[in-house]
């Protein structure tokens, strides 16, 4: 008799358990009401200031190499050096040229420490956003429009993708311009590798083991 | 009153001589196991009574936020002074050979900063969503709090984890071989609750996501139909998969995030290089093709070695390491180890390590400890009879997708030396002799 109760008890619960979980998932149907405002582009212009790849999102304006001289002189020249060579160990804005790049990268030389803006930045856009959103260091988002337009033009100078006879950087200048290393791009392949669970006989002869080789004089820079 | 407190005083009494009596039979006990285990039949002194014991303690909320005991104060981040020109656009690296399990602690998470680590108002802090979408919106930190929650455990990595190891060991310690990687219980909101919400239209491919700290970090995120800037489509898993998982997060391992790890809102890309897992998040906009950020050009891809780079590398494939023994935590004698370690794998769950000591020539599969979690830190054991012999002690993960971790060699056969980031090959120590353990590589399996 007792028994019984409990079973009967311990199916109630049960049952009223399933309803509470069937409840749940009704009370996770509710709207979501009340949450958040809308906002307007217009409300976002100090915000949306991202640059595509393409060049869409650019904004108005445009600036010389002159005044980008002068910028760096003040605001930049200090980690990244007089002639963007880079100091203190900031990173340079010219690397290798693309022949030493690539020939370096397929003979497994040290590649690491002689990249720039001149063999891995695809979209010269892509440095005008980066330079506007994050430089200088010290005080990011500090520079205008313009000043960013020179200062992105004085880089792609001291980086020797353009000449010094570029007489206006604007828009339009970078969206047309090709990088040098634009078309060295590709999408990720992996898995590029297939190893096997060997669990026996994985290996026959003599291992060739490696220990601490160097210490401390690597720089791997800012990756 | 007074009877209740002589009663109590009888109480302290017994208590007392209890713990004496305990005390005795304890000392002895433990006395002779001693002696047997050394097979000797001279009487070892008896324990001391701890300090502890006879004083009284501290009393609560003498610390009201609790900090680890003061004997486990070399269990710190560390960073490496010559691997960036400055500690604002750095890393710092979790002390793996001190933690138990899979969750990391919060103070101990590795921390990366482009721009420096910043604090953000939560008041006056707004996450902004808008692009392709029927409704643009702003939320406040209250807004995304009050909405449906999800909590999960994901390990975050960053893809640099290794990357001082390619072109042979730099580092005699896992904590800078792999301490760029930990593992946390986020709880935040689903993206697919935003996207639903605001109405993000079904052609949108990509979203980007951008902090609110100096860098202005900004990173592409793939949606279903991703494609690169030339038109090429993503890998299936990457358009497919990368973004039934991503969380806004804010919350980690139970409290608010911390500063370093984004406070007081961060995206959680699960699976993906931690870079995506955009910190201080403050605007998510949906388009159709990627932003192509300075993140994704200049770093965060790799230069082969056929002389190309190859982009959009996000998903870190399946790793594990060996935590114990390790560099930093040495062999204290002969008899019994528990080999440890951890596995993970950002396309799903690992689904098995095997463990060879003998430089990879055989293996041996380890237990999986439970929980085994999607995108997270899986830790693996097996035992280890330890006879003062050199050893080479390695683990090989694989997960649920087939992928098994490769060799180092692979690696490199396929991709170089120039790569810098994903190097997640099969790491090996090796136990000497001496009972030290080094690392090292084996260039040719
Ligand atoms: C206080 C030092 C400092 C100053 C001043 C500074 N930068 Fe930088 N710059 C850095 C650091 C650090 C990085 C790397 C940031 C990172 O981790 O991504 C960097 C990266 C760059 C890069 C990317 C280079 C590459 O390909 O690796 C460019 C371009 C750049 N800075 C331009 C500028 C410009 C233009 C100015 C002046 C308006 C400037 N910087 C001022 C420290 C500085």
């Amino acid at each position: 008799m007792f028994k019984s109760t409990m079973l009967k008890l311990s199916y109630l619960r049960r049952a009223f358990l399933a309803c509470a979980v069937l409840f749940g998932s009704m009370t996770q149907a509710e709207p979501m009401t009340g949450l958040g405002k809308p906002i307007t582009d217009a409300e976002l212009v100090n915000w949306d200031i991202s640059v595509f790849f393409d060049g869409e999102g650019l904004p108005d304006g445009s600036g010389t190499l002159e005044q980008g001289e002068a910028i760096w002189g003040t605001k930049c020249a200090m980690c990244h050096g007089d002639f963007g060579e880079g100091v203190r160990g900031y990173p340079k804005m010219m690397g290798a040229d693309l022949e030493e790049f690539q020939e370096t990268a397929i003979n497994n030389g040290f590649n690491v420490e002689n990249r720039g803006l001149n063999n891995m930045w695809a979209h010269a856009p892509t440095l005008y956003d980066m330079i506007r959103r994050a430089m200088p260091y010290f005080l990011p988002q500090s520079l205008s429009a313009d000043e960013s337009y020179a200062i992105t033009g004085y880089t792609l100078y001291l980086a020797e993708i353009i000449e010094d006879d570029v007489e206006l950087i604007d828009a339009d200048f970078l969206r047309n311009l090709e990088m040098p290393a634009a078309n060295l791009f590709y999408t990720d392949t992996r898995p590029d590798v297939q190893n096997t669970r060997c669990m026996t006989d994985c290996f026959e002869g003599e291992l060739d083991v490696t220990g601490k080789l160097v210490q401390g004089d690597f720089s791997g820079g800012n990756e | 009153m007074s009877d209740r407190k002589s009663d109590e005083l009888e109480h302290v009494d017994n208590a007392l001589t209890d713990r004496r009596k305990f005390l005795r039979n304890g000392v002895a006990a433990v006395g002779s196991v001693a002696t047997g285990a050394a097979g000797s039949a001279v009487a070892a002194e008896p324990l001391a009574i701890p300090q502890t014991n006879k004083m009284l303690g501290r009393p609560v909320v003498h610390a009201p936020y609790g900090l680890p005991s003061k004997f486990e104060s070399k269990v710190l981040r560390r960073n490496v002074e010559w691997l960036t020109p400055d500690a604002t656009a750095s890393i710092s690296f979790t002390p793996l050979q001190d933690l138990h399990g899979i969750i990391t602690p919060a103070g101990l998470h590795f921390e990366r900063y482009h721009s420096g680590a910043v604090d953000v108002d939560p008041e006056a802090h707004r996450l902004v969503i808008h692009g392709m979408c029927e409704r643009p919106m702003q939320f406040t930190m209250d807004d995304l709090r009050r909405m449906p929650s999800h909590t999960a455990v994901h390990f975050l990595e960053c893809p640099a984890n290794g990357a001082m190891e390619w072109r042979g060991v730099q580092m005699d310690s896992v904590q800078f071989t792999h301490g760029m990687a930990s593992c946390s219980e986020f709880t935040g909101v689903k993206l697919s609750t935003l996207m639903e919400y605001c109405g993000v239209s079904a052609d949108s491919t990509w979203f980007y996501a951008e902090g609110a700290d100096g860098s202005g970090l900004q990173r592409s995120i793939p949606l279903p139909g991703a494609r690169d800037q030339n038109g090429n489509p993503l890998t299936e898993f990457d358009q497919n998969e990368i973004h039934k998982d991503v969380l806004i997060a804010y919350a980690m391992n139970g409290e608010a995030l911390r500063p370093e790890n984004g406070y007081p809102l961060r995206l959680v890309v699960p699976g993906c290089e931690a870079n995506m897992s955009i910190k201080y998040l403050r605007r998510m906009k949906f388009t159709n093709k990627p932003l192509v950020t300075y993140q994704e050009t200049r770093h965060y891809t790799e230069v082969t070695d056929d002389g190309r780079i190859r982009q959009f590398t996000l998903v870190n494939e399946a790793n594990s390491v060996i935590t114990y023994p390790c560099p930093d935590k040495h062999m204290s004698g002969k008899g019994f180890y528990e080999i440890r370690g951890l596995a993970w794998s950002g396309r799903g769950y690992i689904k098995g390590v095997d463990v060879s000591t003998d430089g990879g020539k055989t293996w041996r599969e380890a237990e999986l400890v439970q929980p085994v979690m999607n995108k997270c830190f899986t830790r693996f054991k097996i035992p280890f009879d330890w006879q003062g012999d050199e050893h080479l002690i390695m683990s090989r993960a694989h997960d649920d997708s087939g992928y098994v971790q490769p060799t180092l060699k692979q690696l490199r056969d396929a991709r170089g030396t120039n790569t810098i980031y994903h190097k997640n090959s099969i790491q090996t120590w090796r136990i000497e002799q001496s009972g030290e353990v080094k690392n090292v590589q084996i260039n040719n399996a």
